[in-house]
């Protein structure tokens, strides 16, 4: 896949990331305690314990990671820093170019043929001088 | 007669009953359309640019200017993501009714991130060409080398057989 492509790709990934990061931890965190007044609310532990206090730590290090990896991929992007007048200057060089060397390729083509008929007269100009030749032999 | 359920195809084709004999007789195709166009319903445009985020009412982050810097606009505006994830999840901590407001620069920082990403591909088509022309040029030297190589071959076999028929 193209390297635009893969960049639009990563930034997806890092939204998705994002957003089930944050709505994870929404849905799964523990009641908080609201005020002085009221007492701490029960702890429900048959979920959390080891599997809730590293879920952060996981999405987050995946979120970052995603990160580094578009930093990585920006890097790799290869722009040439001379903008679009260079790239119109280059293409019409290039086509200057294509035109002279295609023209060249008819010149070819056409003297390469032209000799291949002469060949190709001549061999039938001996064909039929040998044929000839033979005729009164058979009869 | 456009909403019916199996129209029949609209009646041009008696004008070209003699377009064999008279090609002059039938009227011409249609000149190309230009401007906006409606299309089964929808309105369309010939001219297909990307229109620029103040036409979205998006804001926009990076700088403007004739020759954007895409790489340094990039990694700028993706580490500002991060810090606008961090502090969303810090006012979540603290004063979680207005998440609103962080949220959105969230989705204004991922439109520009798109809107730049979109703005990379004319750069990437016009490189295609490049690209495309050079390997054209290189194999069009590479047919005119070959030809010329049997060319010269041919002259020589010719050449050849001749001095070996004149030798007989």
């Amino acid at each position: 896949m193209d390297i635009i492509s893969q960049l639009q790709e990563q930034v997806n990934l890092i939204a998705h990331l994002a957003f089930n990061t944050v709505g994870t931890l929404q849905r799964d965190a523990p009641p908080n305690r609201l005020s002085p007044n009221y007492p701490e609310p029960p702890a429900h532990t048959t979920e959390d314990g080891t599997n809730f206090s590293e879920q952060p730590k996981l999405m987050s290090s995946a979120l970052v990671k995603a990160a580094k990896q578009f930093d990585v991929l920006v890097t790799a992007l290869p722009i040439s820093e001379g903008g679009e007048e260079a790239q119109i200057k280059r293409i019409t060089e290039l086509q200057a170019e294509n035109d002279a060397i295609g023209q060249e390729l008819q010149k070819q083509l056409e003297a390469a043929e032209k000799e291949l008929n002469e060949v190709q007269e001549l061999f039938r100009q001996a064909s039929d001088n040998c044929l000839n030749l033979k005729k009164p032999d058979d009869s | 007669m456009a909403t019916a359920t199996y129209p029949p195809p609209p009646p041009f084709y008696r004008l070209y009953k003699d377009y064999k004999q008279d090609p002059k007789s039938a009227p011409e195709p249609p000149p190309p359309i230009e401007g906006t166009y409606v299309c089964f319903g929808g309105t369309y445009t010939t001219s297909d640019v990307l229109p620029s985020l103040e036409e979205q009412g998006v804001r926009q982050l990076y700088s403007k200017g004739p020759n954007v810097d895409f790489k340094m606009e990039l990694k700028s505006l993706n580490g500002e993501l991060q810090l606008h994830v961090l502090e969303l999840a810090d006012i979540l901590i603290e004063r979680p009714s207005q998440y609103a407001r962080r949220v959105e620069e969230i989705s204004t920082v991922f439109k520009n991130l798109h809107h730049l990403l979109n703005s990379l591909r004319p750069h990437q088509a016009r490189a295609t060409l490049i690209h495309i022309l050079e390997l054209q040029i290189q194999r069009r030297k590479q047919a005119v080398e070959d030809i010329k190589r049997r060319r010269e071959e041919a002259r020589r076999l010719l050449n050849e057989s001749l001095a070996t028929l004149d030798g007989h």
